[in-house]
């Protein structure tokens, strides 16, 4: 591991968690991977088990490239918590790229990647990669956004992942 | 910023604790002493003690002792409700997970 700091100014921020600010979680289940991609593609299938007990709605959930979902959960305190984000990449049974943010941290958003691997006996790794932004970067993304359209955006956003996983 | 990258087990386990997330908001607003929060958060002094220590080892609060009263105010780690944020969601991806083995345990069969 580098430090962030090799390449643009979006990068320089201090940073309190490991690889600057990507977290890495890994199952591996003893189901089809036709069921998981089930359980994370049905908002029906999300809705059992996203919220952790806690009552999950539904408000929108797109699965599609450009797709928006809203989840809404209910903490048994009475408590609600919102996220939501846009679907990036759908790639059935596959991989699903998403952003991520909750009402409480406006503006920090999370780049959400799941991926899915048949291991061939009926068991399935999930992997998850989560990477945070600050709002100063995704409001840099935005604005190049605005200047140059979404697939630019996109291709900015493609560089500074690759240049992370480069690391 | 490499030192950081090593003690995320001590910034989690600082801010996994509702208390010590409440000390990080309060102080988020203004300082205060050890006696000002225990009394905040109604518990002892010696109990409030230990939450402080916890969340000054993980940086994100640092202590000043001036005379007999010692104040406590955010630490050097600018980011401190960010990586409260990161922690928790941290957490609740993992939570996630176990609670996704669980459904898929118990719908075993349900479907083709």
């Amino acid at each position: 591991m580098t430090t962030a700091t090799r390449t643009g100014t979006t990068m320089r921020h201090t940073l309190t968690t490991p690889t600057d600010r990507t977290i890495r979680v890994e199952r591996i289940f003893d189901a089809t991977r036709d069921r998981v991609w089930r359980a994370y593609t049905e908002p029906a299938l999300v809705a059992q088990w996203w919220g952790r007990g806690n009552t999950l709605v539904i408000e929108k959930m797109e699965v599609q490239r450009g797709g928006h979902w809203r989840y809404v959960e209910h903490t048994p305190d009475g408590e609600t918590h919102g996220f939501e984000g846009r679907y990036r990449e759908v790639t059935p049974q596959d991989r699903i790229v998403r952003t991520f943010e909750w009402d409480g941290m406006p503006g920090h958003t999370i780049l959400e990647t799941v991926e899915l691997t048949d291991l061939g006996d009926g068991r399935t790794r999930v992997v998850g990669t989560s990477l945070f932004f600050t709002p100063e970067e995704r409001d840099g993304m935005l604005h190049s956004g605005m200047e140059g359209g979404m697939a630019q955006s996109y291709e900015a956003l493609d560089r500074l992942l690759a240049e992370r996983r480069d690391r | 910023m490499v030192q950081y990258s090593s003690d995320l087990d001590t910034v989690f386990t600082a801010v996994a604790d509702g208390t010590r997330r409440g000390i990080l908001e309060r102080l988020g607003r203004r300082e205060a002493s050890i006696s000002e929060l225990a009394e905040q958060f109604e518990m002892t002094l010696t109990g409030m003690k230990k939450h402080v220590q916890l969340l000054e080892d993980a940086g994100l609060v640092r202590t000043q002792k001036i005379g007999r009263v010692r104040t406590c105010m955010l630490g050097t780690r600018r980011l401190t409700a960010e990586a409260a944020w990161i922690a928790r969601y941290h957490q609740m991806l993992e939570a996630q997970l176990d609670s996704l083995g669980e459904f898929l345990e118990r719908t075993k069969g349900d479907q083709p």
